[in-house]
């Protein structure tokens, strides 16, 4: 079965295994079918252990799945060199983790230029590039600063910043105002909404938060490994 | 290099600043000790083989009994007659007392030398520390030998060295006594002639106080003209053969006329000095080999601790490299990371080494006890052994960062951010 050229990512019948074969079997995921159109703005709701981080990570292209296809534009990726999905990630995938992951020992600035730089964009344009984003997550004025001297809401606009670095088709978040006050959390889903709709990437956000989700167009419900509602609207 | 990998480097270090200290540490100690053996061993070995081209002569005949070589005025004459042979001097060396006009008795080596053939068997740096010719009264020892008769006119002069001279505070004119024992009565009463200088000694101090006259008169002095029974002794320790100039540097020539007197003399130990010098080189060889072989002991605990080191960082900085794995910084670039760290623990640790093995030898020179100063004052930094050292380092720090970039180019992903 060939995916939809419109697709940024499919998955056909995926599942994902932990110990398999063994006495403590996990089905982390458990044939899952989701195809990800570009422009479309998802939540991933489900408690824990129901498989929405491994999703996740198998969207990302960081895992790969047991059993099934994954598709990114169509091509099928398992079976792809580890060098070849990493750079399918530097240009096609943002991530946003719940604990924001920066670089401690690089400043805001470095941290945007990261993947810029894995990219093998010249120091002036990276440099250019990384000072835009700064300035559009609101904190050219903490440009220089270290992640320690951030706030948790400045880590996670820092984080958002470095995901749109390359501009990618899809951005990942995982539980991205999981540790942020409401009033900070705000700041942050509005900016997510913003890089989706400027950008025009297709978003998938992960969470346990009704107003994250939301925030989405299209919502789906994890359970035991298996989607188990997928509704559109907001 | 741009800015961004630079910073990320050096913030690694400064953040990890006691690892990187113990690693630097450890790899500048494994430097320092090759850098001591090596530059130590090199001086003294350079130093030896510069004394034995230093010297005039190019073949010694020894033989292994104290005063062993018999008749030697006759067996130097043979010597000089084969090709090739410019001049051949006996020498006799016996330490005596002097004893000078105002009492005092001194303690000093004799050598007792044919002047003329001794003359001719120096080199031109042997000869500027001597006066510019040496006559002791019968240039070429013959009168007071005379055939093995020790009854010709003795010349009864001599030469001291510059120290004793300024010791005994007399000056040429003066007379002295030189006898073989205590009693100043059983010897026999020189004059000074003249002074020279000493040449500096291979290792430690070359004795101060020397006396220089003619072969037979010491001979006769000490008993080593004729046996007790009357039989001719005419003994020396050594003979120094020197070639005619144009044959001094063909080891061939010296090789020839080194076979010619062995067999003249078979019972007596003839050295070339181009085999002495092959021997030390050889044996420099040797003993290169040892100390590279010592050192690599102490190299490889190095590169161990570096392993160590490097394998801990990966381990603490998994997280880093699992997020910059994720936005998609290539493996390469997180290998060349690892790489670029080890070399700079390696390249510091050189540096570190060199300096502190150069400061080690410095120090022992300057402060040490006597051999261990005089020793380390004759060290030889060879810039292509440091090279060689250095370049050694550098494969093993690239040899050292191969486990650890294994390593972190299989961290599982989800598992590091999870």
């Amino acid at each position: 079965m060939s995916a939809p050229a419109a697709a940024t990512i499919r998955l056909e019948e995926v599942r994902r295994l932990y110990h398999s074969g063994e006495p403590d079997e996990v089905r982390a995921l458990d044939g899952v079918d989701l195809t990800i159109a570009p422009g479309e703005y998802l939540s991933v709701e489900g408690p824990s252990g129901s498989g929405k981080t491994t999703l996740l990570n198998l969207l990302g292209l960081l895992d790969v799945p047991s059993e099934g296809r994954v598709l990114w534009q169509g091509a099928p990726v398992e079976g792809l060199p580890e060098r070849e999905r990493t750079r399918l990630r530097r240009t096609g995938i943002g991530f946003i983790f719940q604990r924001f992951y920066l670089l401690p020992t690089l400043t805001a600035l470095e941290n945007v230029e990261l993947p810029l730089q894995a990219r093998g964009a010249p120091g002036p344009e990276r440099r250019h590039r990384a000072e835009a984003l700064l300035a559009q997550v609101g904190l050219s004025d903490r440009a220089r600063s270290f992640p320690h001297q951030l706030s948790g809401g400045e880590e996670q606009r820092v984080a958002i910043a470095r995901a749109l670095a390359n501009s990618p088709q899809l951005l990942l978040a995982d539980e991205p105002t999981g540790e942020l006050d409401s009033v900070r959390a705000q700041q942050v889903l509005d900016l997510l909404e913003e890089a989706h709709r400027t950008s025009g990437a297709a978003v998938v956000v992960v969470t346990h938060n009704r107003t994250v989700a939301a925030r989405a167009n299209r919502h789906l419900t994890m359970s035991d490994g298996r989607i188990v509602s997928d509704s559109a609207g907001r | 290099m741009n800015a961004l990998r630079w910073s990320i480097r050096w913030r690694s270090l400064r953040h990890r600043t006691a690892q990187t200290i113990l690693a630097i540490a450890a790899i500048a100690s494994a430097v320092a000790l090759p850098v001591v053996l090596l530059s130590v061993g090199g001086g003294v070995y350079s130093h030896e083989l510069s004394s034995i081209e230093e010297v005039g002569f190019s073949i010694s005949v020894d033989s292994a009994a104290s005063h062993g070589i018999s008749e030697a005025h006759s067996l130097s004459a043979q010597i000089d007659r084969i090709s090739g042979v410019a001049a051949a001097s006996p020498i006799l060396s016996v330490p005596v007392d002097l004893f000078t006009p105002g009492g005092h008795v001194v303690p000093v080596l004799a050598e007792g030398v044919i002047p003329a053939a001794f003359m001719a068997t120096q080199s031109a740096a042997e000869r500027a520390l001597l006066p510019s010719s040496i006559n002791l009264g019968d240039p070429d020892d013959s009168v007071h030998y005379a055939n093995g008769t020790y009854a010709g006119i003795s010349s009864a002069q001599l030469l001291l060295s510059t120290p004793l001279l300024q010791t005994l505070n007399v000056s040429t004119g003066a007379v002295v006594g030189l006898s073989p024992s205590s009693n100043a009565s059983a010897g026999t009463v020189f004059t000074i002639e003249g002074s020279f200088g000493l040449p500096p000694g291979i290792l430690g101090p070359s004795p101060l106080f020397v006396a220089l006259l003619p072969l037979s008169q010491l001979q006769s002095l000490v008993g080593l003209a004729h046996a007790p029974t009357g039989a001719l002794l005419d003994s020396v320790d050594s003979i120094q053969v020197a070639m005619a100039p144009a044959l001094a540097a063909d080891p061939a020539a010296v090789q020839r006329a080194a076979t010619a007197i062995r067999a003249l003399v078979p019972y007596y130990s003839v050295t070339s000095l181009t085999q002495q010098t092959t021997e030390i080189q050889n044996a420099q060889a040797v003993i290169t080999g040892f100390y590279v072989g010592l050192s690599s002991i102490g190299l490889i605990v190095g590169l161990l601790f570096l392993v160590i080191i490097l394998l801990r960082r990966v381990e603490q900085e998994r997280q880093s490299i699992g997020i910059r794995r994720a936005i998609g910084v290539p493996g390469w670039m997180v290998a060349r990371g690892i790489v670029a760290e080890a070399l700079g623990l390696t390249a510091a640790g050189v540096l570190a080494g060199v300096a502190g093995g150069v400061t080690t030898v410095e120090l022992f020179a300057r402060y040490g006890s006597g051999t261990v100063s005089d020793i380390a004052s004759l060290a030889v930094f060879n810039p292509i052994e440091l090279g060689l050292l250095a370049a050694a380092l550098v494969a093993l720090a690239l040899l050292a960062s191969a486990l650890p970039v294994r390593r972190a180019l299989r961290l599982s992903l989800p598992e590091v951010l999870r």
